[in-house]
């Protein structure tokens, strides 16, 4: 029999206008979710992750939020370097009044999916691997989200926002979301893209990102998961990096009762990915990370540095597959889980998993968890700081070092003062 | 100010220290010279409560109390500041910002008014050219990367900041060429004042050429086995240790 859950993500599909011209891709999504219920822990892939929250619950799909939240009530969503190129969705809706595309560089188009044409026929086509329920989901009835198109050798200067606020009233159904972001980059084009979730209340957010890559282009991708610390997200992305083309992704989890990033990524001859994540949490949360990057072709690059921070009775699951495919010769991949348990209760789940099918390759991984260095907190005693400022101050670099490198200086900022909340290092003052 | 009586001290169950007697004043500065192994720096890391190390006898008062009473920090905002051989690296933590927090947490210790992110950039501007650093090391991690050198020029810099009553240097002059140990001796020279004191801790009595010691104490096997005034790093430095071993060791046949 099918769970509950399942029956009341299924019921409205139906019922909601769909967009565009994707009902192969739509049908085929809905054939798969026909056969398959939500994951348990008998499946490998969820293990770790216990959806059974979920089974108790009853969803709707969201509806317009009225008033609109505006981003500029919320501390940290506003970036003046993104005022005039960014796009908001509210409630799974696309909020004209809150987003502004006059800054875009000369051909690049930003706009919102429902919008799209035949442009978009690569949608649903991105990317390897056979798609998760929540991202089948996705497929089979997202309405909104967004569309990305950087033309041939066009460097846009500008960094993109893409913000998805969710508002729940708590009580009753839960609302459920399902963006959908479709970028392009053509050969030789560079772009930064800030993607960014924030909700209040209980609700389900289940994105998918798609990123097609050209020969030559280079991707910057910051992923912040900002949502409701009662809500669930369970995303995918599927990117295609082309011959000598560059993606290069940060991922920051800090919200969410339940959360999942699910990233996979396919390097072309030549190519370079990054694929960093940093996971802060506590009390019960859980987060889960299962990325899977494939160098499916000689001299790729890959560099992968996850850290979590764990406290309370929070969990965080890693999953790191790497495969080296048959003749991807001189492939060089690096992976390190690096993790930091705050509390006796927190709990971490790491497994590396490298599958490398060819001979002249460097490879690494590596994995460690565990609590604050002793020699550091010496350190910092030692000048003059209380054992417990130390500590803090330890875990706030900890995370923060993953950071330091986000272009975009206000998103920077934010990312630094909701990390020293969160680390209790606030009580020190400036530091970010 | 700092009062050490027979002293003894362990690591890991292994005595290293096997009963120190040192008495060091306000305005003075002692050298603490010696062969590898001999205990010098664990001295220094007993002093300012290094946890790997287990005082096990002895008694060492700072300005009259119990030093070992004192927990690290309680002791670093007393005003004694130790100068490691070898600075731990803290990724993630800006260097301006950590000063600032060290500054601050000695400054509200003593009744001082804290400093704001401005009014530090200012005092610090200062501080960095008595080192001669380079103001994008104020920007980057806690030493992170940094060489050997510019890790000791960040730890002078923070002596700077923290204008600590006793400073412990320890090798200060190791991975630092001529001139850079020419600059912190100066530096170091420039922050001493009459109700201050330093203690170097030192294998080769080249950097007392710039910071010059009035007592010069020469410890081996975890005791200190002679003490004199500067001719006697003058004598180490011509003659090596081993005929000051030598001597110990037929005073201790007699």
């Amino acid at each position: 029999m099918m769970p509950a859950v399942d029956a009341s993500l299924r019921s409205d599909l139906l019922a909601t206008s769909r967009p565009g011209g994707w009902e192969p891709v739509r049908v085929a999504a809905e054939a798969r979710l026909a056969a398959q219920e939500l994951p348990d822990a008998s499946q490998e892939d969820w293990k770790y992750l216990d959806l059974s929250p979920l089974r108790k619950l009853s969803f709707r799909t969201a509806e317009v939020a009225s008033p609109a939240p505006a981003a500029s009530d919320i501390p940290g969503l506003v970036h003046p370097e993104m005022m005039a190129t960014r796009q908001v969705f509210v409630n799974g809706f696309h909020a004209p009044h809150a987003s502004c595309a006059t800054g875009l560089s000369p051909g690049v188009r930003f706009f919102p999916i429902s919008t799209a044409s035949e442009a978009c026929r690569l949608l649903g086509t991105l990317g390897e691997g056979a798609p998760d329920f929540f991202e089948d989901l996705n497929t089979a009835r997202f309405t909104e989200g967004a569309v990305i198109l950087v033309p041939q050798n066009v460097r846009v200067e500008t960094p993109l926002h893409l913000l998805f606020l969710t508002q729940a009233q708590d009580g009753g159904t839960v609302p459920v979301v399902f963006p959908r972001v479709l970028v392009i980059l053509d050969r030789g084009a560079e772009l930064e893209l800030v993607e960014e979730y924030h909700g209040e209340g209980t609700y389900l957010s289940c994105p998918v990102v798609e990123i097609r890559v050209a020969e030559g282009a280079i991707l910057r991708h910051e992923r912040i998961q900002r949502e409701s610390l009662d809500a669930f997200h369970f995303g995918a992305l599927r990117a295609e990096v082309g011959r000598g083309g560059q993606y290069h992704s940060r991922t920051v989890s800090l919200g969410g009762r339940i959360s999942r990033q699910g990233p996979r990524v396919r390097l072309a001859e030549g190519a370079e990915a990054s694929l960093d994540g940093l996971a802060l949490l506590g009390d019960t949360q859980v987060a889960d990370t299962h990325s899977f990057l494939h160098h499916a072709e000689p001299h790729g690059t890959s560099r992968q540095v996850h850290k979590c921070v764990v406290d309370g009775q929070a969990r965080a699951i890693f999953n790191g597959q790497v495969r080296v495919a048959p003749g991807a010769q001189g492939t060089d991949a690096q992976q390190q889980s690096r993790n930091l348990l705050l509390s006796g209760q927190a709990r971490v789940d790491t497994k590396p998993q490298l599958e490398i099918y060819a001979d002249d390759v460097k490879c690494s991984h590596g994995a460690a968890v565990g609590q604050l260095d002793p020699d550091e907190l010496f350190y910092l005693q030692s000048r003059g700081l209380r054992p417990e400022d130390a500590r803090n101050l330890l875990t706030y670099g900890f995370a923060a070092d993953l950071l330091a490198r986000i272009p975009v200086a206000s998103l920077r900022r934010a990312l630094r003062h909701l990390v020293l909340a969160r680390t209790q290092a606030t009580s020190l003052g400036g530091l970010a | 100010m700092l009062s050490i009586r027979n002293l003894t001290a362990s690591i890991n169950g292994t005595p290293v220290l096997k009963g120190i007697d040192l008495e060091i004043k306000a305005g003075e500065i002692h050298a603490i010279m010696g062969p590898n192994g001999s205990g010098k720096s664990t001295l220094g890391k007993v002093l300012v409560g290094h946890p790997s190390y287990e005082v096990t006898g002895g008694e060492v008062t700072f300005d009259g109390k119990n030093l070992f009473d004192l927990e690290p920090d309680v002791r670093a905002r007393a005003g004694i500041f130790m100068g490691f051989q070898h600075p731990i690296e803290v990724p993630g933590v800006s260097n301006a910002a950590f000063l600032r927090l060290a500054y601050n947490k000695k400054a509200e210790a003593e009744g001082r008014d804290e400093l704001d992110p401005l009014e530090f950039d200012d005092f610090i501007r200062e501080k960095i050219k008595l080192v001669a650093m380079k103001e994008e090391f104020l920007d980057r991690s806690l030493n992170e990367g940094f060489s050997g050198g510019e890790k000791k020029r960040n730890e002078i810099l923070q002596m700077a900041v923290l204008e600590p009553r006793l400073a412990i240097l320890d090798e200060l002059d190791s991975g630092l060429d001529i001139d850079a140990l020419r600059v912190l001796g100066d530096a170091v020279n420039k922050l001493m004042r009459p109700d201050h004191a330093l203690l170097i801790i030192t294998h080769f009595p080249r950097i007392l050429e710039t910071i010059q010691p009035q007592f010069v104490h020469v410890l081996s096997g975890g005791r200190i086995l002679k003490s004199g005034g500067p001719e006697l790093a003058v004598e180490l430095e011509e003659r090596g240790y081993d005929w000051v071993l030598e001597e110990a060791a037929a005073g201790d046949r007699r």
